[in-house]
């Protein structure tokens, strides 16, 4: 009867476990297998704001391509942009560059979220193609030096307390405390 | 008697702790009604990966395309091609018996079968060639590029993707599918069986097409 009751409890304590570690998803920002240096671009949001990867040199960027269609890029726009408020004082960009979509279809979307970050637009999808980017969303993290080191594919919590921590690393020495 | 009845359930202990320890390679196969599309899916997992097919219907897909510049027939095509949203993602970051570990696919090594004929899936590649054949604008094929499910891709513990796989197969067909992916140092391989392409509910008159 021993085993019996050591046995039930063995299975409760291991199920709630596994159901703890599965609401605390971990958000992940892994490091891209072989770094290399960002490819320049240069591109306008819908009010002709111009940028130039290039200008951003000594900061951390952050490129997010999107698009409206897409659910999980949609998922994750939010905490996005609450990165951006977070960060934006700190050496660290974001780029969310929306993918073949025009002004007036990107806005009935960014409108109704009242994104603030910077949203340049690559119409005919040649940036995109400048990158190794196989699906939407996929985010990567360019160095201040140039060099893109970090990859996400899929949507994150950007917000998250690990990603912020991860992305201030990033920039550590050049950063405003 | 005690004793005996002790000794029944030991075995079922060792199934669950062999289960528990080796998710990693267990794979777990289901189907139902998903939550946010309200449509069928079937869905294959692991503890280091999920992949699930979730139906459109080929009235979503003519909608869909043609909002991104499609003519009503190249919509229609499309549309009768069975389309499943799919979405695979890499779980191993949250797998409490192994360690992380990447996970690759290549869709070119999955194989549709059916009545004793076997295809691949219809990739963005196979039908990029037939647009640019068609001179369709460059803004439709770009969004067709990126809603189709990407043809080959290596995911990083918690990566994953949604996108549009096309199995090349009438409205209403059933088929088997076999799947196969990269992860923990191997190829794993799985068969799905009795996948239904959505059925088209509301058919184009023939005029239109």
């Amino acid at each position: 009867m021993k085993y019996l009751v050591c046995i039930l409890i063995a299975i409760v304590s291991s199920t709630v476990m596994l159901s703890t570690m599965a609401a605390e998803k971990k958000q992940t920002l892994p490091a891209v297998s072989k770094p290399f240096q960002a490819p320049d671009f240069e591109l306008k949001d819908e009010n002709d704001v111009v940028y130039r990867l290039s200008d951003l040199r000594g900061k951390v960027v952050v490129i997010n391509f999107w698009a409206t269609w897409c659910p999980p890029c949609r998922f994750e726009m939010p905490s996005l942009e609450r990165l951006w408020q977070q960060v934006k004082d700190k050496d660290i960009v974001i780029l969310a560059i929306n993918v073949g979509e025009d002004a007036d279809t990107m806005f009935e979307f960014t409108g109704e979220l009242q994104l603030t970050m910077p949203l340049p637009m690559d119409r005919k999808g040649d940036v995109v193609k400048l990158y190794p980017v196989t699906g939407l969303p996929t985010t990567y993290v360019i160095s201040p030096e140039g060099v893109v080191t970090h990859r996400a594919m899929g949507s994150r919590e950007w917000d998250s307390p690990e990603l912020i921590k991860q992305l201030q690393m990033m920039g550590k020495g050049r950063l405003k405390k | 008697m005690l004793l005996s009845r002790d000794i029944n359930v030991i075995p079922l202990f060792i199934v669950y702790i062999c289960g528990f320890t080796g998710v990693a390679n267990a794979i777990d196969l289901k189907t139902g009604v998903d939550e946010q599309a309200q449509l069928p899916y079937w869905e294959i997992s692991t503890g280091g990966m999920s992949l699930r097919l979730i139906q459109r219907l080929p009235i979503q897909t003519r909608g869909y395309f043609m909002a991104r510049g499609f003519k009503a027939k190249q919509a229609e095509r499309i549309a009768q091609s069975c389309l499943f949203q799919t979405i695979f993602k890499n779980i191993s970051d949250a797998d409490s018996a192994g360690s992380p570990s990447n996970l690759e696919y290549n869709l070119h090594g999955w194989l549709v079968k059916r009545k004793g004929t076997r295809h691949r899936p219809k990739t963005r590649e196979d039908w990029s060639k037939e647009w640019q054949a068609e001179k369709v604008s460059q803004a439709a094929q770009i969004a067709f590029e990126w809603s189709l499910y990407p043809t080959q891709q290596e995911y990083k513990p918690g990566d994953y993707n949604w996108g549009m796989t096309i199995f090349n197969l009438k409205p209403g067909m059933k088929f088997d599918l076999d799947v196969s992916w990269k992860q923990y140092g191997k190829l794993n391989k799985s068969s799905i069986k009795g996948i239904e392409c959505a059925p088209d509910i509301n058919p184009q008159s023939k005029e239109s097409r």
